[in-house]
Order: structure tokens, then C-alpha cells, then sequence
């Protein structure tokens, strides 16, 4: 029994995501403030990792993340192989304010690039824009302008004093290197919410529309007449797969 | 979490093997400390599945290490195409593949669809219908059909095993006295539990000679009765005991999750996908997952120190000099045999979707992913070898479609595998192979992209769980290289979870959904 209700307009896929970089960069943060629309300063770090799901409206379809944090365990690495098996798209985070938090994202992106499925998306996002000065700030995701000019201080780890500008990563460097290697850039704040909703919107839009309807299409829409061909294992049952959205 | 042996672990898991992997699964809301390693740099232990490259990382791997492993003897070859042809029959990338060491069906019955629902992990896998099953006959039905290839030695034809009572009422090959036998037998095996009178006495005798004194089914019908068991054993050496619930569960299943068809596999590289989901659901628990990690020395009790007699926690000592403190260290043991038997199995990559293997199941059903195509004892010849090939065992050949995952469109996998280990076995999967290829009836013959042929260590009885002295140092049995997910395997799981959770831990994988609490308590 497909479950494919004519009563939905837009057809939906789920979009396999995992969240990469090193360990207070912002991940789970980010997640949170995407899910549940939420921010917790000091948050204990939870060990292990977390699975959420939310849904994200385009035009043309709807696009259901299923999204795998890491967490705790940076340190091992070994958790990401499980995840980024078949992930359709990829966050990879690093904290403007710690250069060494970008080289371990360029880390992630070169284990993708070697590892992951051939097609996935990859964005990369610079976290805690709100630690930057103002005029710094990332409000459109293209601010590389203004800051480039900001010392970047060579190790030296500055205590992050209010008000004054914690970035220590340039715009610039960081978009330059998406660039260079084909990544969707985008610097966020999980705090105060800042293109955190433009990023998932982005790696939405960025999905090619045939890995939906290919291998790990599970929208239901019956192609060209073309028969689901998953085996649904609780068709019979009430609830279906189409579980509710997750806010 | 930066070091391991700062931590007081509950429970250590060595090895992301499927059956690991579903105790780290019935684990993972226990509350208990977890660390799971494995010494490979993948999941999946002898259940993993593999890109082009990892697979040849593997066969370095196997031929490196000459211990106890589970694989021996790996080798990959990419036959040199005489020219260049079109693109569709060109190898892809490295990672459009996922090769599985050790594809399993999953009847539609099986305890385990029920525990990946209970556990609500089935939400993050996908399943895909087995359809056809096949076997292979040398020229006793259906004579008059000319079409075989003459560049292959044998000139037989693949038959489709009726599936179900209206199939066989169609079959066009079977004359009436046939169809009053196997009908008769089709019965019986419903409810064959309830009728011990009838089998208890065959229990130990070889199949076919039960099927032929109670049932009158003919010798032509033998062959796809027996496929129905994926015996690796030929005809005489398949018990009736063992036969029988086989049968059963099949037909049991044909229907249980949609008409036509019995059984499913997992995708994405089969078991491999449901051991990760295992890990996953683990780490989202709280377990540390360390790959690349191994255990000094040999799995068994003498690794393990008591460091205190009186709060019984163990060390173990860890490759590269760490070690770490636990209450139960669970792994798999080696193999006990003196003798050990082995299986050869390869993975082909073919550059043909093999169509005529994969004919719709129904108009309700999925398009079929997999068909299974038997070689019986007796159809495949070794070459130079007298006749006696009866002695051979069958040849199980199981073909996944790029529905799978594990192959791009157009192309398909063909896992092969017989119970004849050496030299010998691996010539006489190869001859399996290449004679289906030439019986499809599709030309040109279907030309091998890439092939492993390896051979994989089998315990063939699966021997109830026994435990080193330690008593919180456990074992599981070591694989049974069976084609089809053995219910037992839940059992042992079980068995193991019990000791650890001492009767506390609620009814074994049954959990609710994740999603909601996350919400709430993150
Ligand atoms: N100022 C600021 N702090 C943040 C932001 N995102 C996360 N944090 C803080 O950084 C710390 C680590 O965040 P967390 O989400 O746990 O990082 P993770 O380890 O990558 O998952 C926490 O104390 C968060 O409150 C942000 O956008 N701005
Ligand atoms: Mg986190």
C-alpha cells in the first residue's frame, strides 16, 4: 500500500542531513534554532547524538530534513562515516571567532568530497555572526566586504569582551574557499537567529530534483506511472510513515 | 569524551557486526555507558557492504592479516574489455556502488521486521521486494526449447519456482499427477508442525527421499523444493528436518506485506544498513562509536583482567596500548572449529540490468529488486571432472537490481555463493555465474564489469551462545553464512541483553518514537 494521498498538492521527499565540525562550533544550536525556533546559552553539550526531523515549504515541493547531530565525540571521527552514508546533504560548521574551527570544517569537506555519496550537497556555515562587530554582521550571507579588513589574530585567544569584534575568520577567506570548492556558504547565528532558516532553504533548493525521485526518493509520487518501489512494512497499520512535522 | 579509559564503561561492544549492532540497538535506551569499537576503519564487520574502493581496501586488508578472520582468500579482477563499447557498459565511480559481503533476504515473517518496527528504527530504512526465484535445470522439463546458448558447455534453462498454489494450478509444465503431489505437499507444510506423525520418522533423512515416499513428488519437482530451503548442502545432505520450517517460513510470507511476494531486502547495502541504523540509535543513546580501534590480542577471556574481585569490572586492554574499564565486554568468538569449513562467494557488477530475471510480481506489488536464481547439486560440472558431480553442492545466486542502491541504473549485482570452499569452489561459482549470464536469453551475453571472489569462514550449525570463564565476557557465535536472515539471531541477541539488563531493561526492542522527546528535553 503506497502512501501516496492525492489530497497533497506538493510532493515531499526527505533530504537526509548531517551536521559536521569540530566539537562548541554551534551545531546542535543551529538545529535547535531551525527545529524549534529556540537558542540556549551554555547549553550542556549533549553526548551521543540526536536525530530530528523538520519540514521546509518551497515553492514546487516539500522538502522533510531528517537531520543527524553528532555530538560528544567529535574527537573520534567515527560517528560521521555512519551518517554521511547516502546523506543527500551536509552542514559543515565551523565558529567565526576560531580559525582552527574552519580547518577542521575544510577537514569534513575533503572526507565528504572523498567519502559521501557523489551527488551530496555541502554547505559550509560560519557560526556566532553575532560575536562579530556590527558592521560585520551577516545579514544577507554576502558580507564579505566589510571585514576583511579586521586583523586576523594569529592565536592569540582573545576573551570574547561585549561588543567588541570576536571574529577572528575573514568572510572573505572562508567564501573564497566555498567557492573554490563548489560549497553553498553562509555565515549564521544560532543565537539570535540569523540565516539559520536561509541555509536549510538553500540546501533545499540545491537538492537535484532527480536524487529525489531516484534510489532514495520516498515522496510517493508515482512517476510516470512508475510504481513505488519501497515495501512499506507497516501499511496496514494507523500510523503511517507520514509522521507529523516535528514543531 | 576525549579519553576512554577515564570512563567506567558498562558495556563494551567489539565489533559493529549485525549482531552487535542490534544489541547496541536493544542497548540504546538503557542508560548504560557504551563503547563500541571496531577495528575496522567501516561499520558492519562481516556484514559490511562497500564502494569499489573500500573493497579493495578490504582484499589488501584480508591478504595482509593471516589470523582467524572471517575472509580469507580475496581477489578482484576487472576483466580487460577487448574495445571500449557504450558508456552503459562502463564501470562507474567508486562510490555509485554499494557491495554487500553478505546480502541476506528477510522473509516477511521475520521476528526481526517485527523488532525494526518496535524500535521504531525502520523509520530510516528502506526496503525493496525480492521477486522471482529461479532454478536452474539441465534439459529434463521443457524440452523443445532451442534458444540455449551453444558457448557454454551445459545447454539447460532457468524455470520459476511456482510461486504459491495459483502458479502452480498455472504452470503449463506440470502434468496433473504432478500438480496433485505438490498441492498435497503445499498443504501438508502449513500446518507440518501439528503433523510430526508424518515427518518425525524423515527427521534426519535427506529431503527428497521424504518428499518422494510421502508425497509422490516427482524427481523434476525436487530441485525447486530444495531451492525454496537455500540449503548449502545438496540434496542428500539436506535434511528433511531442516527443509521443512524453511519451506514454511517461505510460504508463510508470500503476501505479508503485499501480493506476491514473501521476502524483502534491506537497500543500501543490505544487512550493512540495518547493523549502522543499530550504531545510530546507539549513539543517539549515549554510546562513543571509535573506529580503527581493536582488541590486543585474541577475543577471549585471557585479554581480560579482573582488576577487583569484589566489584567485578574488567580491564581490557585496547590495540595501541589503551585499555579500559568495563563490567561486560561483548564480541564475537572465533571460530571453534579445528577444521574449518568456508563458503566462496564473489560479487559481479554486470553491465545489463538483466531484465528477464526481474518480471513484475503483481499489479499491487513493487517492481521486484532482487530475484534468486539456484543452481541444484548436479547442473554445474567442474572442469576435467568425471561425473560425479552430483557430490556438488548447489550454487545460490542472488541478483539486485540498481533499485537496490547498489548500482547505477542499468547495471545489476549478482552475489554468488556455494558451500565448496578452495580452488574447486571458486571455479564452480564462476561457472554459475557465467552460465547465468548465458541463459538469459539476452544478446550479446552480458559482459562482468568487476568481480570479488572471496571465501568466507562458516560454522554451518549455529551453536547456541556459550561464554568465556569470565561470565561477563561474551561471545556470539560466529556467522552463519546463511542467504536468509535466521530468526535465531534475534534470540542470541536476546539472550545477551538479558544477562546485561538482569531483567530491568522493560520488553526487549520495544521503544517510542525518539522525535517527540527530543523535541521536548533537548
Ligand atoms: N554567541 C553565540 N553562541 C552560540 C551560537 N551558537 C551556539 N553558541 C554557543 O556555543 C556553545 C556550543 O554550542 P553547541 O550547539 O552545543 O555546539 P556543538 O558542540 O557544535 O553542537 C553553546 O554554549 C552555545 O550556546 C551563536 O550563534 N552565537
Ligand atoms: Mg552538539
Amino acid at each position: 500500500m503506497a502512501d501516496s494521498a492525492p489530497a497533497q498538492p506538493k510532493p515531499s521527499s526527505s533530504v537526509k542531513l548531517v551536521l559536521l565540525g569540530e566539537a562548541a562550533v554551534g551545531k546542535s544550536s543551529l538545529v535547535m534554532r531551525f527545529v524549534n525556533n529556540d537558542f540556549q546559552e551554555n547549553k550542556e553539550p549533549t553526548i551521543g547524538a540526536a536525530f530530528l526531523t523538520q519540514k521546509c515549504n518551497l515553492p514546487t515541493r516539500t522538502i522533510k530534513f531528517e537531520i543527524w547531530d553528532t555530538a560528544g565525540q567529535e574527537r573520534f571521527a567515527s560517528l560521521a562515516p555512519m551518517y554521511y552514508r547516502n546523506a543527500q546533504a551536509a552542514l559543515v560548521v565551523y565558529d567565526i571567532t576560531k580559525p582552527s574551527s574552519l580547518t577542521k570544517a575544510q577537514h569534513w569537506v575533503a572526507e565528504l568530497q572523498r567519502q559521501a555519496s557523489p551527488g551530496i550537497v555541502i554547505a559550509l556555515v560560519g557560526n556566532k555572526s553575532d560575536l562579530a562587530a556590527v558592521n560585520g554582521g551577516a545579514s544577507g550571507g554576502d558580507s564579505s566586504d566589510d571585514v576583511d579588513a579586521a586583523p586576523a589574530a594569529e592565536g592569540e585567544t582573545n576573551e570574547e569582551e561585549d561588543g567588541a569584534d570576536a571574529r577572528r575568520v575573514p568572510t572573505k577567506t572562508a567564501k573564497a574557499y566555498a567557492d573554490e570548492e563548489n560549497l553553498l556558504f553562509f555565515e549564521t547565528s544560532a543565537k539570535t537567529g540569523t540565516n539559520v532558516a536561509e541555509v536549510f532553504t538553500a540546501i533545499a533548493n540545491a537538492i537535484p530534483e532527480t536524487s529525489l525521485k531516484g534510489p532514495r526518493g520516498v515522496g510517493g509520487q508515482t512517476n510516470l506511472g512508475r510504481q513505488e518501489e519501497r515495501v512499506n512494512l507497516v501499511g496496514g497499520r494507523t500510523e503511517g510513515p507520514k509522521e507529523g512535522c516535528a514543531c | 569524551m576525549d579519553t576512554l579509559d577515564k570512563t567506567e564503561w558498562d558495556v563494551v561492544l567489539v565489533g559493529t557486526d549485525l549482531k552487535q549492532s542490534l544489541l547496541a540497538l536493544a542497548l540504546s535506551r538503557s542508560g548504560r555507558k557504551i563503547l563500541h569499537i571496531d577495528e575496522n576503519r567501516h561499520y558492519g564487520g562481516a556484514e559490511a557492504a562497500f564502494s569499489l574502493q573500500e573493497a579493495e581496501e578490504f582484499a589488501k586488508k584480508v591478504d595482509e592479516d593471516t589470523s582467524a578472520a572471517a575472509f580469507t582468500n580475496v581477489s578482484i579482477s576487472t576483466p580487460d574489455t577487448d574495445e571500449p563499447t557504450s558508456s552503459a557498459t562502463l564501470l562507474s565511480p567508486s562510490r555509485a556502488y554499494t557491495l554487500a559481503l553478505c546480502p541476506q533476504l528477510i522473509y516477511a515473517r521475520s521476528a526481526l521486521l517485527d523488532a525494526l518496527i518496535s524500535s521504531k528504527v525502520y523509520r530510516q530504512l528502506e526496503f525493496v521486494a525480492v521477486g522471482s526465484w529461479w532454478v536452474y535445470s539441465v534439459g529434463s522439463r521443457g524440452a523443445g526449447d532451442e534458444e540455449t546458448s551453444s558457448s557454454i558447455a551445459q545447454s539447460g534453462k532457468l524455470l520459476k519456482v511456482p510461486n504459491g498454489r495459483e502458479d502452480v494450478f498455472q504452470d503449463e509444465d506440470l502434468d496433473f499427477k504432478a500438480k496433485r503431489a505438490l498441492m498435497k505437499f503445499l498443504r501438508f507444510i502449513g500446518n507440518f508442525e501439528e503433523q510430526t506423525e508424518q515427518w518425525q520418522p524423515y527427521r534426519t533423512l535427506p529431503f527428497p527421499t521424504f518428499l518422494k515416499e510421502q508425497f509422490k513428488v516427482p524427481p523434476s519437482l525436487h530441485a525447486p523444493l530444495l531451492a525454496l530451503t537455500l540449503s548449502p548442502a545438496n540434496g542428500a545432505q539436506t535434511t528433511t528436518e531442516y527443509a521443512l520450517p524453511r519451506i514454511a517460513r517461505y510460504l508463510k510470507s508470500i503476501g505479508a506485506l503485499g501480493a506476491g511476494f514473501g521476502s524483502i531486502i534491506s537497500k543500501w547495502g543490505g544487512m550493512s544498513d540495518i547493523a549502522q541504523i543499530g550504531c545510530r540509535a546507539s549513539a543517539v543513546g549515549g554510546g562513543v562509536y571509535v573506529l580503527e580501534k581493536g582488541i590486543a590480542g585474541e577475543y577471549n577471556a585471557e585479554g581480560v583482567e579482573q582488576s577487583d574481585a569484589e566489584a567485578p569490572s574488567l580491564r581490557l586492554r585496547l590495540k595501541g596500548g589503551e585499555s579500559v574499564t568495563t563490567r561486560w565486554v561483548i564480541g564475537s568468538k572465533p571460530s571453534t572449529q579445528t577444521t574449518p569449513s568456508s563458503f566462496c562467494r564473489s560479487i559481479s557488477i554486470v553491465a545489463s540490468p538483466l531484465q528477464p530475471l526481474f518480471p513484475p510480481i503483481g499489479e499491487e506489488a513493487p517492481p521486484p529488486a532482487c530475484a534468486v536464481i539456484v543452481f541444484p547439486s548436479g547442473s554445474l560440472l567442474l572442469d576435467g571432472e568425471p561425473e560425479n558431480e552430483l557430490e556438488l553442492p548447489p550454487v545460490n545466486i542472488m541478483a539486485h537490481t540498481s533499485d537496490t542502491g547498489e548500482c547505477p541504473r542499468g547495471q545489476c549485482i549478482l552475489y554468488a555463493s556455494t558451500s565448496l570452499s578452495g580452488q574447486r569452489g571458486q571455479e564452480l561459482v564462476k561457472n554459475a555465474v557465467d552460465t547465468l549470464l548465458h541463459s538469459i536469453g539476452i544478446n550479446p551475453i552480458p559482459t562482468i564489469l568487476w568481480s570479488m571472489q572471496y571465501e568466507q569462514r562458516a560454522d554451518v550449525a549455529l551453536q547456541p551462545t556459550s561464554f568465556y570463564n569470565g561470565d561477563r565476557v561474551l561471545g556470539f557465535s560466529p556467522l552463519n553464512p546463511d542467504l536468509a536472515f535466521d530468526d535465531s539471531i534475534l534470540d542470541e541477541v536476546k539472550e545477551i541483553w538479558l544477562r546485561i539488563m538482569g531483567g530491568e531493561g522493560g520488553s526487549f526492542l520495544v521503544f517510542e518514537d525518539r522525535e517527540a522527546n527530543i523535541n521536548d528535553d533537548e
